[in-house]
């Protein structure tokens, strides 16, 4: 056959390489200001741009989303082209890919800090920029599939069958969990309540890690690993079975997140068993990465390259076991809520997909540069600063989370709480959220290090935008299997027979998962005395969710003894139902709020404490780190919308009275009424129509209903 | 009998033991496929990364 001359597109790798290294930089950057919160709240500087619960958004996905993604682009970009020895299937569309990612990145970091947000972890984006998220990725996907179907080379290699369960993945992932009715622009109600927007947003949350963070960055392994070491990938049967395992068990591990919660235990035992078999496939291919080493490790003295694959494909290890131990019920139950799964996500985010995206940032660029990397000694040291702020990150957290997860659960020997103030277990901790800035302060030191190094290597190289290559055309093969052809073999040179199976392979499970919680009613046992939010309620639960407070407090209540005394009844799935979205949160930095108004609770405060808590919580308590929210005193409600957010609740299913929406406004100025005379009788002269109003209402109304409900008793579940 | 299998099948509480008997009988046809390629295949495709076409220095085009 004919050789071919063609040309590599190094533009849209170098773009996305320079995308990677700004928004790392950015992404982290707000990760330490975070974390410098935690030790002084003041930092949130009183204004609601730069609170916790909006910039927390920001810092996971520019993290997530901007480094990882455009680091994985880069990536998938170089390798891709050079698996398939062909340019990419269309220029225009590499462009649109990277442009209109970049777009979404910056409406995301506006849309966030303005409080525009669906207030669903890692899935914020309010429904406009979700429809552009999927049309762009949907463009990746095109591009990416036409190059696989112009390539020069008979097989797919394993790395590029990474790259398809990604994009097919995310793509369900994305649309299903998107699912929301709109009230405005900037607004919108998930399809979803309670329970079930709980296991579809995990569902989505786990497998986001799971193909957005993991299988493309396998991908990569796959194909800079051997690259760098220059030998052959150790065992391609194992590569293999680590695919097709990992892809099948991947999308079931997501209700270990909702271990304890009101979901069914039969969804919640699927989530266990599925998540422990994880380890198998995990643990090939990071055998099967490290032993591709095998006769090179002499190499990675030298080579900076090699040693931050080497860290990352110990990381993903390391992740990869501690995920599913943390997903055990025993291990669950002492690490849920607390700070050892931010020190879990961040072994796995700065450790795996930092190290991995540098590694090949090293790799490619002084490549696609024409040069060698500036220096050794600088990417040396920014290796071990790295590694280094990476314990110093995650030890303390991991020591923090213990303490303050026995501070929970220790009873005095007379039976009490021994710490039943929730703040005693934050300040203990400060220490240790101050090692851990310091970890976060080395690993930005490396980054900034890094882009150093780069942009010295970037000035000293003459970049070469089209890049030669030859092969010979692949010769037209036969679309119906040959004789003695086997399945997967016929599979492996298909590339859209092969994303149709990838995808039935990953829609078993979330298929298993999801559908019964709707078909059966008894998956979800209803409650009579939880009624819907009353209009105040509705616009205060969206104030809650605009200023991100579900990433400090959760509202599930799990059934322990230290969980039922300190905080009240336990979570049931009924008291749910019209919460669309659910906010029962994944960490505790304030305690659970899920029976903030339940009068004579050990929870319950009156509406004078709530106003001054918002208006400053260290007034109440020096030691508080959470921060000031005053503009909800000064702000006005938004009441021109209350209408429309019936219209949709009703629509959804949410059984307010016929035509309620005309007179929901009524209604909410009674109750905002009774609120501001309340707090007058307290001396606090405040206008029935400020957006405080509308919170405390909503505060107030949290647990009530399960409480005057006649349902059995924790205790008595217990016997 | 297979009246009660069915009913049995049917509950949702089942499903993550069928899931399981799936994946297994899965892996394992997965396992029979990957033992069954040929060696020089195999090898030839785990040096695909080691390949990727480019010319040689002296031979790209610099357009």
């Amino acid at each position: 056959m004919e050789n071919q001359i063609f040309y590599y597109d190094n533009k849209i790798v170098k773009n996305f390489a320079y995308a990677t290294l700004f928004w790392g930089v950015i992404g982290m950057v707000v990760g330490l200001l975070l974390a410098l919160q935690f030790i002084w709240p003041a930092l949130s500087f009183g204004i609601p741009y730069t609170t916790f619960g909006r910039i927390r958004p920001i810092h996971t996905n520019a993290v997530i989303f901007a480094f990882v993604g455009n680091g994985m682009f880069t990536g998938i970009y170089y390798s891709l082209q050079r698996l398939c020895k062909a340019r990419m299937f269309s220029d225009l569309l590499s462009k649109i890919n990277f442009w209109g990612w970049q777009l979404i990145i910056v409406f995301a970091a506006l849309t966030f800090a303005c409080g525009i947000t669906t207030g669903k972890e890692y899935a914020e984006l309010e429904w406009p920029i979700d429809i552009l998220v999927a049309v762009i990725w949907i463009v990746f996907g095109w591009n990416m599939i036409g190059t696989i179907i112009k390539r020069r080379t008979q097989h797919i290699y394993v790395a590029i069958w990474f790259y398809i369960a990604t994009f097919v993945t995310i793509a369900v992932l994305h649309v299903t969990n998107s699912l929301a009715i709109p009230v405005g622009l900037f607004k919108s109600y998930p399809i979803y309540a309670g329970v079930q927007d709980a296991l579809v947003q995990w569902w989505y949350g786990h497998n986001a890690v799971a193909f957005f963070l993991t299988t493309p960055f396998l991908g990569l392994m796959y194909y800079f690993l051997p690259k760098a070491a220059n030998r052959p990938v150790y065992s391609y049967r194992l590569s293999i079975v680590h695919f097709w395992a990992l892809i099948f068990l991947y999308i079931w591990a997501g209700p270990h997140h909702l271990l304890y919660s009101a979901l069914p235990g039969w969804a919640q035992s699927l989530g266990v068993v599925f998540s422990v078999m994880l380890i198998a496939p995990s643990w090939g291919g990071m055998v099967n990465g490290l032993l591709t080493l095998r006769g090179a490790w002499d190499r990675v003295r030298e080579d900076p390259v090699l040693k931050f694959m080497v860290v990352a494909v110990t990381a993903y290890g390391m992740s990869t076991f501690e995920g599913p131990m943390m997903s055990t019920k025993t291990v669950n139950a002492i690490s849920h809520f607390t700070d050892w799964t931010v020190g879990h996500a961040h072994i796995g985010a700065l450790g795996w997909n930092g190290f991995l995206t540098f590694a090949v940032l090293y790799y490619l660029i002084p490549r696609i540069f024409q040069t060698q990397l500036y220096s050794r000694k600088v990417a040396n040291l920014h290796f071990w600063i790295g590694t280094l702020g990476i314990i110093f990150y995650a030890v303390p957290l991991y020591w923090g989370a213990i303490t303050q997860a026995s501070m929970w659960k220790e009873f005095t020997a007379d039976g009490f709480l021994k710490y039943p103030n929730f703040l005693e277990t934050v300040t203990q901790l400060k220490p240790m959220y101050a090692a851990r800035a310091i970890g976060g302060s080395l690993y930005i030191v490396g980054i900034i290090l890094g882009v150093y190094n780069l942009v010295l290597t970037i000035k000293a190289g003459k970049f070469l935008p089209e890049e030669g290559a030859s092969a010979p055309a692949l010769a037209k093969a036969a679309g119906k299997r040959g004789s003695g052809e086997g399945i997967h073999r016929w599979l492996e040179r298909r590339p859209v027979q092969f994303s149709i199976v990838a995808l039935l392979a990953i829609l078993i499970g979330g298929i298993i998962e999801i559908v019964p919680l709707y078909l059966i009613k008894t998956n979800i046992p209803t409650i009579a005395s939880v009624k819907p939010y009353t209009p105040l309620e509705l616009q205060g639960r969206d104030i809650y969710v605009r200023e991100g407070c579900y990433t400090c407090h959760s509202q599930q209540v799990r059934p322990f003894r230290s969980e039922t005394e300190r905080y009240g009844e336990y979570a049931k799935a009924g008291e749910y139902v019209y919460d669309h979205p659910f906010q029962w949160g994944s960490k505790r930095n304030g305690p659970d709020l899920s029976r903030e108004g339940v009068v004579n609770g050990p929870q319950y405060r009156p509406n004078s404490w709530h106003y001054n808590h918002m208006m400053d919580p260290q007034r109440l308590n020096q030691q508080s780190i959470m921060p000031a929210y005053s503009w909800l005193i000064s702000d006005d409600l938004n009441i021109t919308n209350t209408a429309k957010k019936i219209r949709v609740m009703q629509f959804l299913g949410v059984p307010y009275p016929p035509a309620y929406d005309s007179k929901a406004n009524d209604d909410l100025m009674v109750q905002a009424t009774g609120i501001a005379n309340d707090l007058k009788s307290q001396g606090i002269q405040v206008e029935p129509g400020k957006e405080i109003i509308a919170m405390i209402a909503y505060l107030q109304r949290l647990g009530k209903d399960v409480h005057s409900a006649n349902l059995p008793t924790a205790s008595v579940i217990r016997k | 009998m297979l009246r009660d299998i069915f009913k049995s099948l049917g509950n949702f509480e089942n499903y993550g033991l069928i899931s399981m008997v799936i994946f297994v009988i899965f892996f394992i046809l997965l396992i029979i496929h990957t033992m069954s390629l040929k060696t020089g295949d195999v090898d030839e495709y785990s040096r695909m990364p080691l390949d990727d076409g480019a010319k040689e220095k002296d031979e790209i085009h610099d357009i």
